[in-house]
């Protein structure tokens, strides 16, 4: 071999022509059958309706690839798959990238002009370097995650659907494709390493030390003592290797691989107010919401495609959790089922199961039951690496059932009294600001006075009487501390967040036209609210109906006060406390520093749940959902009720703190339900913030009470936080 | 099939009611009206039976005030016919009055079947669909559950006792029901579709025409109940509460 003394290798050692152009045929049929795909699949989303993801495109290319380089989105929560997929999801572009350097060099430069041919001696030896090491990589990668899914089998693995019986579909097929995916990797990783230790093993060319792994198997061969046996084999696994490697890029577009190719897309058409700000129905909708796939635009279509089953979304859903029919991920599965079987762009491997005929999707593919689940907290969207968004398409698919009348008749009932009188207690309107009655001080008129903060009470606030007493301890703080503060009286109506989530969306509309002309006659610099629920949609959703003004959660002013000195505590409570973070304040308002500062302010040890900050559980109220009917499943806790289980997994903690006033609702009766009574107190945060400012100590939490002794022993034993 | 659907406006009891300084009605200027619930049932049914069979809803609502959000519902809801019969009616109107001026505004429109509700919650009285029958020379069956067309010329109606006791009749149309309850509860009408409505449909006005039914009744004197009796709450271990509770049977002569 005198004509390398440079370092560089011969693309087609030992080839007779004939094998090359079999090579090239080969390769030509499999980008052929790959692009045949990819074309069916664009054509799928082209039929789409339009979706306004365009604007920023240069920032969405640059955040979505950051997003994919650096695994962020994948490694959040899940360090170990982060890991092991960045290994293959590098090993497999540099092997890319490196074949394609190949084909650059050889296929193009070389027919141009053989003097430009670039692949060779040094920078082949640190592309063989790179290559070898970063090959190492990938077969990592691809073990830890073949453990893990055959091995360890996380519950996000399992493809179980709580949406149908048993018996009534078979995911096998999903099974399989997993398992192609998994071993044509390995193979043809293995293959390659193994080609390239014959090819060393050849003839030893001393720069090939710099493809260490294939000069180590280049040295097991000699060890063996199969070198010239294995030379004869060389082309054998030359052309294993390559018909792997050609059959990958074919099976490609058909299969789960085409998450390659879709979810850095996805990542960067993603909305990044996706299910805080829902979408607005077109005026020219004749019925509202979606029905068919003709629905659906193309970005909804390209999340069905997007999604790789991780499970992710499927573990952390409280309404899967609770035992309802529903999982984020098998709706998505299943709407691409339904959709591949309406607008092609199939999947080789799908699930068999008799799916329902014609071309109803809302309520028959997905079930109306799988729809009214859901309690929009958005962990499943938290959760996704690949920036789906389950929880818009389940608010369209709603509002189509309402306006076919097909909802529960608790929310029935709730959403005519919202109509009739603006709040869901079907109480008076005129009756919005008796909860002042029990002040001894007037809370200023809004709509009369200019004040600096208006202060948005919300519905349970306002006129659940197990919940006034709060409200009442929130305007004494204020006042105490001086705010300039003021309610808008009469003049507020339900905010609508949640009856927008619940598919009402002229109700939605209703609500917030007559709260931002209220809010238009009012004087005042922020909105403060009380209900993380009715932050969202302040926030978020009315500066698209003409009320954009600044949003502040009662915790974050509060904590301000305390902070400048307007709240000077008396005392200082002691105890340990865990702090929930109630989804919309959380998830959506990313609101979570201010309660735990004012906890630990407060004098409290904070210990975290298992569960904490963007990761936290639903207490199972949202979306609706309070205002359905009893839907707990018999024999699984209600999501509740596994929290505050979850907050008993940690020693020592006897107050559970929320901040919000239906998690104040869901928690107490979760208390008494469960079975947790004596156990656990479930405390709002301004609760405390009332002891810490009342000159008699009786009122604290004491230190050292029943709770301590009868819960100690027992909770010392147990796993705590780090156990898990 | 026709059906005619007279509805009712009655107080709506979430706010609170006011007795006029006469002391002979409520007051009516500051009260807020809302349909009566057993007319909202025959909508209901006869929405129904629309839907099942196919038919021609009319609305019909006497115009004591807010009549016509309650009629836009009644048509976003699927009626197809919506008619406000207009008057010297906001301070009520009685049972007699009523019948009588219904009686000859559905006479000048097709009808084979006129579902009312059984009555309604301000007067309790239940006459309108009694009398409609009878000025009309129609036959008439109250407190009804269920309609379903018996061929051409009849229905088969459900008719609920005491004691859960259901009579299944059969009635010759045209013909007047008293609804007590629809087979389904009522339908939910979607915001959306109400405002559509509002922008597109045009509600019918009929001058209602001049009769002389009397007020069949006057009502003499009304008063808010007066607070009488107390409550006791017992407080205590279960045992402790079942004695005490145990004791007041026995006291009463309730449990021997």
């Amino acid at each position: 071999m005198s004509d390398l003394v440079t370092p560089a290798r011969e693309v087609f050692r030992n080839f007779p022509a004939a094998l090359i152009s079999l090579f090239y045929g080969l390769s030509t049929l499999a980008m052929a059958v790959a692009l045949w795909g990819l074309w069916q699949r664009g054509r799928k989303y082209w039929r789409g309706r339009p979706a306004d993801r365009w604007h920023a495109l240069g920032r969405r290319l640059l955040r979505a690839g950051a997003a994919v380089g650096s695994h962020t989105t994948l490694a959040r929560r899940n360090v170990g798959v982060g890991l092991a997929h960045a290994g293959i999801f590098w090993g497999f572009v540099a092997l890319f990238v490196g074949t394609i350097i190949i084909m650059i060099d050889y296929d193009v430069v070389r027919l141009v002009n053989p003097q430009w041919r670039f692949w060779k001696g040094a920078f082949y030896r640190w592309y063989s370097l790179i290559l070898d090491l970063l090959g190492l990589a990938f077969l990592g990668g691809l073990g830890l995650m073949m453990c893990r899914r055959w091995i360890q089998r996380p519950p996000a693995l399992d493809y179980t659907r709580p949406d149908r019986e048993p018996g009534a579909y078979s995911r096998s097929a999903y099974t399989t494709d997993d398992r192609l995916f998994l071993w044509l990797l390995f193979w043809i990783a293995v293959t390659g390493y193994l080609v390239e230790g014959m090819r060393i093993a050849a003839d030893r060319p001393a720069f090939e030390t710099w493809s260490p792994v294939g000069w180590q198997i280049a040295d097991l061969f000699d060890a063996l003592g199969v070198t010239p046996a294995v030379n004869r084999l060389h082309l054998w696994f030359w052309w294993l290797h390559a018909l792997l490697a050609l059959g990958f890029i074919a099976y490609l577009p058909y299969s789960k691989a085409i998450h390659m190719v879709l979810d850095g897309v996805n990542l960067a058409f993603k909305d990044d107010l996706a299910g805080k700000r829902l979408p607005a129905v077109p005026e020219a909708a004749a019925v509202p919401g979606y029905q068919t796939l003709a629905d659906l635009t193309w970005k909804d279509l390209l999340d069905l495609d997007a999604c790789t089953k991780c499970g992710r979304c499927h573990v952390a859903c409280p309404a899967r959790a609770a035992g309802a029919p529903l999982s984020p991920r098998d709706l998505i599965l299943e709407l691409r089922e339904h959709a591949e079987h309406g607008l092609g762009g199939r999947t080789w491997l799908r699930e068999r199961q008799v799916r329902p005929a014609g071309p109803a999707m809302t309520g028959a593919v997905i079930r109306a039951e799988t729809l009214w689940a859901c309690t929009t907290c958005r962990a499943c969207m938290d959760a996704c690496p690949v920036g789906i968004e389950h929880v818009p398409l389940i608010v369209q698919m709603r509002r189509r059932l309402v306006a076919d009348g097909d909802l529960d008749a608790g929310l029935q009932g709730t959403l005519e009294k919202l109509q009739r009188y603006g709040n869901s207690f079907g109480q008076s309107d005129r009756n919005r600001a008796r909860w002042t009655q029990g002040l001894n001080f007037k809370i200023k008129d809004a709509r009369k006075e200019p004040v600096e903060y208006l202060w948005f009470v919300g519905d349970y606030a306002a006129y659940d009487p197990a919940l006034q007493g709060l409200t009442r301890g929130v305007a004494r703080a204020f006042h105490r501390a001086g705010l300039d503060f003021g309610i808008l009286y009469e003049g507020e109506r339900n905010s609508g967040n949640d009856v927008r989530r619940a598919g009402e969306e002229g109700l939605f509309q209703l609500l917030a036209e007559k709260n931002v002309e209220a809010l238009a006659r009012a004087r005042f610099n922020a909105i403060v609210t009380t209900d993380p629920h009715s932050y969202n949609t302040l926030r978020f959703e009315y500066p698209e109906l003409g009320a954009a003004y600044r949003v502040r959660h009662y915790t974050e002013v509060l904590l301000d006060l305390m902070r400048s000195g307007h709240l000077p505590l008396e005392r200082r409570l002691g105890g340990v406390a865990t702090y929930h973070d109630p989804c919309y304040l959380s998830r959506y308002a990313e609101v979570m520093d201010a309660p735990r500062e004012m906890l630990v302010t407060l004098g409290l040890r904070l210990v975290e749940m298992r569960r904490n900050r963007q990761n936290s559980f639903c207490c199972g109220a949202g979306g609706g959902r309070i205002w359905m009917g009893d839907t707990r499943v018999a024999g699984v806790p209600t999501a509740a009720e596994q929290r505050i289980a979850e907050a008993l997994e940690s020693p020592g903690i006897r107050s559970f703190v929320v901040a919000c006033p239906k998690d104040v609702t869901m928690y107490r009766a979760a208390v008494k339900t469960g079975g947790f009574e004596g156990r656990i107190e479930v405390k709002e945060i301004v609760e405390l913030l009332g002891e810490a400012l009342a000159p008699h100590p009786a009122l604290s939490i004491s230190p050292s009470g029943p709770l301590r002794g009868a819960g100690g022993g027992r909770e010392n034993t147990g796993g705590g936080v780090a156990g898990r | 099939m026709d059906i005619v659907v007279p509805v009712k406006m009655v107080p709506d009891l979430v706010e609170e009611l006011e007795v006029n300084a006469e002391g002979t009605d409520l007051d009516r200027s500051v009260m807020k009206l809302r349909i009566n619930e057993f007319d909202e049932h025959a909508v209901e049914e006869a929405l129904g039976l629309k839907g099942r069979h196919g038919a021609r809803v009319t609305v019909l609502a006497v115009d004591t005030g807010d009549v016509d959000e309650t009629l836009f519902t009644c048509l976003a809801k699927g009626a197809d016919r919506a008619v406000k019969i207009t008057g010297d009616f906001q301070n009520g109107v009685s049972s007699h009055t009523m019948a009588a001026v219904l009686a000859k505004v559905i006479a000048g429109m097709p009808h084979d079947l006129i579902l009312a509700g059984v009555q309604a919650a301000d007067d309790r009285d239940g006459q309108v669909g009694v009398l409609l029958g009878a000025t009309m020379g129609l036959p008439h069956v109250s407190v009804v559950t269920g309609v379903e067309p018996a061929g051409d010329k009849a229905v088969s109606v459900r008719q609920e006792y005491a004691g859960g006791l259901v009579a299944e009749l059969e009635v010759d149309l045209p013909a007047v029901l008293g609804i007590q309850a629809a087979r389904q509860a009522p339908r939910y009408a979607p915001v959306s579709k109400v405002r559509q409505i509002m922008k597109t449909a045009k509600l019918e006005a009929i001058a209602a025409p001049a009769v002389d039914a009397g007020a069949g009744s006057t009502v003499r004197r009304l008063a808010k109940p007066e607070v009488a009796g107390r409550a006791e709450f017992i407080e205590g271990s279960p045992e402790e509460v079942a004695e005490r509770l145990y004791a007041i049977l026995t006291e009463r002569g309730l449990v021997k």
